[in-house]
């Protein structure tokens, strides 16, 4: 498209590509032709307050989203990271909550020792970090079982089943340890590396997370497939080697905590 | 796409029949907490609508809630009325049920484009004024009009640049686009007041060149004055001006639902009450033209349109066990 019409989709492509890419060539050339100069301003001065607005409501909002993550790689080089990120992956939903939708996997993809042999574990933590923000951004928007009855004790096992706003994850950090200290005003270290498994669920619009045991871990993960509390324990249990009135057992200590946290409804299953 | 004159009347009826609401609040999430506690005495709420159209959370939750105690109106930010990209009708078809749920008195949004070729910069960019330019919006407000079966409500944006070739002041624009398309509008005192600065423009005439029977609300809002120009920040409260104009906006109108928009830095919902209910100072007659502003304080800090306030505060609302 010939930057110099002055067409409206011709100058709305322009204007466009100013703001996300503000150091092309030919740039000034072509602002002065399209831009008026105010009686205080030049038309590059006028074009630069839309072009630093472009970038910083952006980041501002990208901050909000991974605030533990801005906290721990310190505001400047999350900025660098993050207005790559929009340069490469701009908007392009009418809403801004999926503006970070991409960025762990944006993190993954431009990782700084994507070409060692060895790679740095605070990258991965990073990475780590930015998954489990977004995983709990994820939720708190997401289709849930507000207004309508969360199980009870009192509700046959075979009925129970996972809440729509149930999710499990496993991470290669202490990502929600971290993540706590952040929300609670603290600086803390980064993590060593650690398996970690968590359960984020969304009840009565609260949303919380659980730490989980690698056998609830599995057991949950067995549930999200569909299984029934039976077929997920005898799956439990054959995956760790015991035997199944053990993991029953443990299924009653994990159950009430479970019940009262919302992670269950109770469904009449079809036959 | 409904051209037709009958039509266009019809739409105009409408938007003469719009109520004066009163005195009204913006709702934002860090007051949802001291809204569902308190129900506080607000005349009614103005809703971004992209903040609940696309929310199964707890935001379309508390839109419920506030919809079924005061009058809401569904303000948006990304309809893209002036874009070349095509009509967006899984936006518009998202919007329209966010509508059927909520019941707003009307649905507005801003004469700007927001983006092209895919992309979204959410912002509120100007449009070249121009003759192009206006048969384009005509075209697009009918059909979206014709889409949502009411008139569209348009808002005067903040601008810091102008065309060179550009042949249409922005109040005639406004004012063609009502004749043309029977929309309402939306007069943001404190735009006016930013863009008029910014322009080198007289925001008395710009303000009385408007169709003032079409005018359903008013929005006001704090700006930052950055001496060469005027930063539209939504962060502060009202200057004196921009009071002074819309005592004038008041007068000429005959009294208009109005609001206060509050963006960036948001104090209480007490401290944001306090600042909209000195609008009262204001509703009597028009006495005082608008003088320029003596900038305060010069920095250059401010961000334009400020948009973080549109997302929720996860981490505060996260419980770890």
């Amino acid at each position: 498209m010939d930057p110099n019409s002055k067409h409206l989709e011709a100058i709305q492509t322009w204007m466009q590509q100013a703001l996300m890419f503000p150091g092309q060539a030919g740039l000034q050339e072509e602002t002065v032709i399209h831009i008026a100069p105010s009686h205080t301003l030049s038309a590059t001065q006028r074009l630069a307050i839309y072009q630093r607005g472009y970038v910083a409501r952006l980041l501002q909002c990208l901050e909000g989203q991974f605030k533990a993550l801005c906290h721990a790689l310190g505001k400047e080089l999350f900025d660098d990271f993050a207005k790559e990120y929009l340069r490469q992956y701009p908007s392009s939903s009418p809403t801004l909550a999926l503006l970070g939708a991409r960025f762990p996997a944006f993190l993954r993809e431009t990782r700084p020792d994507q070409e060692a042999d060895e790679k740095e574990p605070w990258i991965d933590f990073m990475i780590d970090l930015a998954q489990f923000e977004w995983d709990l951004y994820s939720m708190f928007d997401a289709p849930g079982h507000e207004g309508k009855a969360y199980a009870a004790a009192s509700d046959s096992e075979e009925n129970l089943q996972l809440q729509p706003c149930f999710s499990i994850h496993k991470y290669d950090f202490p990502v929600n340890v971290y993540y706590s200290a952040v929300a609670g005003d603290q600086d803390p270290d980064i993590p060593s590396p650690r398996e970690h498994f968590i359960a984020i669920v969304r009840k009565d619009f609260r949303t919380a997370v659980f730490n989980l045991l690698p056998p609830q871990y599995a057991f949950l993960q067995k549930m999200t497939e569909g299984s029934t509390v039976q077929e997920a324990l005898n799956w439990t249990a054959k995956l760790y080697d015991k035997p199944e009135n053990e993991a029953r057992e443990a299924w009653m200590d994990w159950k009430k905590a479970w019940l009262e946290a919302g992670f269950f409804i109770a469904n009449i299953r079809s036959i | 796409m409904s051209t037709d004159r009958s039509h266009i009347a019809q739409l105009q009826a409408q938007v003469a029949a719009m109520p004066n609401l009163g005195l009204g609040l913006g709702l934002r999430h860090v007051h949802f907490d001291y809204i569902q506690s308190n129900w506080p005495e607000v005349d009614w709420f103005e809703v971004i609508s992209e903040n609940f159209m696309f929310s199964a959370g707890r935001p379309r939750h508390v839109l419920r809630q506030v919809a079924e105690r005061y009058p809401v109106v569904m303000h948006g930010v990304s309809l893209s009325i002036g874009s070349t990209a095509p009509v967006d009708f899984g936006y518009l078809k998202a919007l329209r049920e966010l509508a059927a749920e909520v019941q707003p008195k009307w649905i507005s949004d801003h004469l700007c484009w927001t983006g092209v070729l895919g992309a979204n910069t959410h912002d509120l960019l100007p449009l070249p004024l121009t003759e192009e330019a206006f048969r384009h919006v005509v075209d697009r407000v009918r059909v979206v009009q014709d889409y949502l079966e009411r008139p569209l409500v348009l808002e005067n944006p903040s601008t810091y640049l102008s065309f060179t070739h550009a042949t249409i002041p922005e109040p005639e624009f406004l004012s063609g686009l009502v004749a043309e398309t029977g929309c309402g509008l939306l007069l943001d005192v404190n735009n006016t007041y930013v863009t008029c600065f910014n322009s080198g423009l007289d925001p008395v005439a710009y303000i009385e060149t408007l169709p003032q029977e079409s005018i359903v609300q008013m929005h006001l809002a704090g700006h930052q004055h950055c001496g060469t120009h005027i930063i539209d920040t939504h962060d502060r409260p009202v200057v004196s001006e921009v009071w002074e104009l819309f005592r004038l906006a008041w007068h000429k109108t005959g009294g208009v639902s109005t609001l206060l928009e509050w963006d960036g830095n948001i104090p209480s919902f007490e401290a944001c009450l306090a600042e909209l209910h000195k609008a009262r100072n204001f509703m009597g007659q028009a006495t005082v033209a608008a003088k320029p502003e003596d900038p305060a304080s010069i920095n250059y800090d401010g961000v334009a349109t400020p948009i973080s306030f549109l997302l929720p505060q996860i981490m505060e609302d996260t419980v770890t066990n």
